[in-house]
């Protein structure tokens, strides 16, 4: 019998660790390294900002759907109520920026308690109730007051605009999620979170607190979506319903998760990198074909890669995951 | 002394079936407790209620003299209650390692002592060298395997395993008996669940047999072999 | 007031009508494929963009354009089927894929229709003699008592379907246990492509009568009717189309009596709070008794 000893399994087990933390390394210094320079060298700073984004808001998706199994698609909710947080802190009560867009994280968070009844919901019960919360959040924010909400032409930030320094919010926030979810990947909160996604009922008399460690993550999901609204109210200068309240921001987030692979900290990063590039492409191609392509995209991601890029990689050499964060 | 585990008058219904009518009984440390009956005897719904996952219509369950009734099922695992299942429940896409780690995630030890544990039981499933594939790899036969190495984990007090030997072949199977003999010689308790006498009959102490939820005998092997009752349940209409 | 309740009720029937095809067709697809169809509003819209070609090209009037909507989408669900949904069983949670795949078509198909008619929204300007009818005390436009007409055709003709001929029964068998159809000798792929296509068909039929019903449609309302279709399966009671036909009249009198009563936002939150309700009541406590034997 040629088994490893246990002192050359440790050891294994260190080399291991050294792979996945360099590579982690290499894959967070390229990516601070490669957004820093952007408003240096004079690169197209919208594309780049929303491109941050789209990490964030997928990384954060991935927590919920990677980690804790829960396909939230009223994910925007947590955007859309982070916008307004941000907007009418500044300027209905006249809160500096960067002290608001910590109380857009809260007001995420505060959402993510209200909507825990829900978690004991699962699969497709879970995915319908999370779309309708989005549609009642947005129903109620557009029938608040218009001194309150700015009605249906939204609330401008006025002479807030810094599009720098909103760049480089929205590049911590970004490294904020990422360090989170490289945590999480190690940490016994993460494992724990796993076990649940597998087998809730098996986790629970394993010794999981399930109703705990959901909450933890659902908590986590729901902070960065919120702040990212914030972020790109400030930088945008406006908020509205129609646009902090879109769709379309839960299906691009869905899909950019999807399109790298959930489970992974790299998944969400590959995934909106491809798909934001894409998208550009084809948006400059056929801006009038950029939604139908978008369409199909997802329907063919679901049926020919639904583990997604990292996901499908790491299936065909399962020795490496390890080695990928 | 307090027995291990007790189970006093437990009654769960279903809408209108009742699925346990009035269980009771006593497993002592290092007592392999045997429990028979036939499919829907109530085997598995008297090990739900017992770890947790049902909450008894009526009745008592007792750890070690402490009651436990109404606790979740998170809670009577840190009491040091294990199981495995029928139809194996692996955390699918998590290493095996991993999967170990799931039930020791509350201990203070450092990780680092708790993978080489985690190994250790590995190398004593003969699974090591898996150790770092998905659960959902195994074959399954070594997912049975899987989970009672996780169940032992923790080192649990009282051990429940429901078939453990169902679709497991000969080789496996005899494995599996020498792991439970020496849980028993661990003094841990353990309940084995089984339609299958054959095993039952050479493992347990004890015999527990089940018929629509209800007790129908109780003793040694010898007794329950030639019990009128049981071989009525089993051979009856 | 007491007009304005009359209306409301007639007014809720009518609607109700609508909502109750579109949730019985929602309702067998999830019975017996497991697929939540979000798209199933672009299905709807669908049908409606076919009538109003039909009649503003080739001059056919919208109770010409049922069988054919009928028809053609039926065969376009046949095919829908066979491309989208065989595949979906291979990843790790069908369920939830089946949703993120349908509303990834949701996008697509309301792109397209974008591209072809515009965002402009439409109506088919084609009017019944006379154009308006009496009903108790009140007026109801012909247009809306012939779409309830054909509602109630529609409904009957399924439910007998359903109930009283083989291939219906087997339906409803797949609904129940879609293991044991199988080991029955029922080809289930041929059932489910045919489920597929029956909702789809079904989905066109409606899709004619919202042009008939609803002041106006374009290509971006699918997603409202998805969502109430998903209310009323929900109330309803996942595969059971009788169910969805009572929670479908229940939904429109309700939604058209609160307009009465209400501001419009309001009884939209209603809907929707009704949903994560109904959902959250039904479902508590509902994993432990899954695991029962």
């Amino acid at each position: 019998m040629n088994r490893p000893n246990p002192s050359s399994r440790s050891a294994d087990r260190e080399r291991a660790d050294r792979i996945y933390y360099t590579l982690a390394a290499l894959l967070g210094g390229a990516v601070i390294l490669y957004f820093a320079v952007v408003p240096f060298v004079g690169a197209n700073l919208a594309f780049h900002f929303y491109l941050m984004l789209w990490i964030t808001m997928a990384s954060g998706f991935n927590v919920s759907s990677g980690f804790s199994g829960y396909m939230p698609f009223g994910y925007v909710a947590f955007y859309g109520v982070g916008a307004f947080t941000t907007a009418i802190l500044v300027k209905k009560l006249g809160f500096p920026v960067l002290l608001a867009l910590p109380f857009s994280g809260l007001a995420g968070l505060v959402l993510a308690l209200l909507f825990a009844p829900t978690l004991r919901l699962s699969g497709i019960y879970f995915a319908i109730v999370s779309l309708a919360l989005a549609y009642i959040c947005r129903l109620v924010i557009t029938n608040m007051p218009e001194e309150m909400t700015g009605g249906s032409f939204g609330i401008q930030l006025g002479s807030q605009a810094e599009p720098v320094l909103s760049f480089y919010v929205m590049m911590a926030t970004m490294m904020l999620a990422l360090g989170t979810i490289l945590w999480l990947s190690r940490s016994r909160l993460g494992k724990a979170l796993r076990a649940v996604r597998d087998d809730a009922e098996a986790a629970d008399m394993m010794g999981v607190n399930i109703t705990r460690v959901r909450l933890y993550g659902w908590l986590i999901a729901a902070f960065f979506p919120a702040v990212c609204g914030g972020v790109e109210a400030w930088y945008t200068n406006i908020v509205d319903t129609e646009t902090a309240f879109n769709t379309l921001i839960t299906a691009k987030t869905v899909i950019y998760a999807i399109a790298g692979g959930l489970g992974t900290v790299s998944g969400p990063i590959v995934g909106a990198l491809v798909m934001v590039w894409l998208d550009e492409l084809i948006w400059r191609q056929f801006p009038l074909l950029n939604l139908l392509i978008l369409g199909l995209a997802t329907v063919l991601l679901v049926l020919f890669l639904p583990r997604g890029i990292v996901g499908t990689l790491l299936r065909w050499r399962p020795a490496w995951r390890r080695y990928v964060p | 002394m307090n027995a291990a585990l007790e189970a006093r008058d437990l009654i769960k219904r279903f809408g209108g079936l009742v699925a346990l009518d009035g269980v009771q009984f006593a497993a002592a440390e290092g007592e392999v407790l045997g429990i028979i009956g036939v499919n829907g005897a109530g085997k598995t719904t008297l090990m739900n209620c017992l770890c947790g996952l049902y909450q008894p219509d009526e009745g008592e369950i007792r750890l070690a003299g402490e009651d436990v009734t109404g606790r979740t099922p998170h809670e009577i695992a840190a009491r040091g209650v294990g199981r495995t299942f029928q139809v194996p429940r692996v955390f699918r896409r998590m290493s095996l390692i991993d999967n170990l780690l799931v039930p020791v995630l509350r201990r203070r030890a450092t990780d680092r002592a708790l993978i080489d544990q985690a190994e250790t039981m590995l190398e004593r499933m003969r699974l090591i060298d898996l150790r770092h594939n998905f659960a959902e790899e195994l074959s399954g036969g070594q997912q049975k395997l899987l989970e009672m190495a996780r169940m032992l984990m923790p080192d649990p007090r009282v051990v429940m395993l429901d078939e453990p030997f169902a679709g497991v072949h000969p080789t496996l199977c005899r494995f599996m008996i020498e792991q439970i003999e020496a849980m028993a010689a661990e003094r841990k308790t353990v309940l084995l669940i089984s339609h299958d006498l054959t095993s039952i009959y050479r493992l347990s102490h004890r015999v527990l047999a089940l018929n629509q939820g209800r007790v129908i005998a109780e003793g040694g092997v010898e007794a329950i072999r030639g019990n009128p009752a049981v071989i009525e349940a089993y051979l009856g209409a | 007031m007491e007009t304005l309740v009359i209306i409301g009720i007639v007014n809720g029937l009518i609607v109700g009508g609508v909502y109750a095809l579109i949730g019985m067709s929602l309702t067998l697809l999830y019975g017996v494929l497991r697929v939540v169809n979000f798209a199933h509003g672009e299905f709807v819209i669908g049908g409606s963009f076919l009538a109003y070609v039909l009649f503003n090209t080739f001059g056919i009037p919208p109770l010409a354009a049922l069988p054919i909507a009928a028809i053609s989408f039926f065969g376009l669900g046949y095919v829908a089927y066979f491309l989208l949904i065989p595949r979906l069983a291979r990843s790790d949670d069908p369920e939830s894929m089946s949703f993120l795949m349908m509303y990834g078509l949701s996008i697509a198909l309301a792109a397209f229709m974008l591209v072809l008619f515009e965002a402009d929204s439409r109506s088919i300007d084609y009017s019944f003699t006379p154009i308006s009818m009496k009903v108790g005390p009140v007026y109801v436009a012909t247009a809306r008592v012939v779409a309830l007409g054909v509602t109630l055709v529609v409904a009957a003709g399924v439910s007998a379907f359903l109930f009283l001929t083989l291939p219906g029964k087997a339906l409803r068998a797949a609904i129940m246990n879609r293991e044991a159809i199988q080991i029955m000798g029922v080809d289930i792929v041929k059932l489910s492509a045919f489920a597929f296509a029956l909702a789809t068909g079904i989905a066109g039929i409606t899709g004619v009568l919202v042009a008939l019903v609803f002041p106006a449609f374009n290509a971006f309302s699918g997603p409202e009717y998805a969502i109430i279709g998903f209310i009323v399966v929900v109330l309803g009671g996942l595969g059971n189309p009788l169910g969805a036909l009572a929670a479908g009249v229940f939904y429109g009198l309700a939604e058209q009596l609160a307009t009465v009563f209400l501001p419009q936002a309001m009884a939209q939150i209603v809907g929707f709070a009704l949903l994560v309700g109904t959902i959250l009541v039904r479902n508590a406590g509902f994993g432990r008794w899954r695991v029962s034997r």
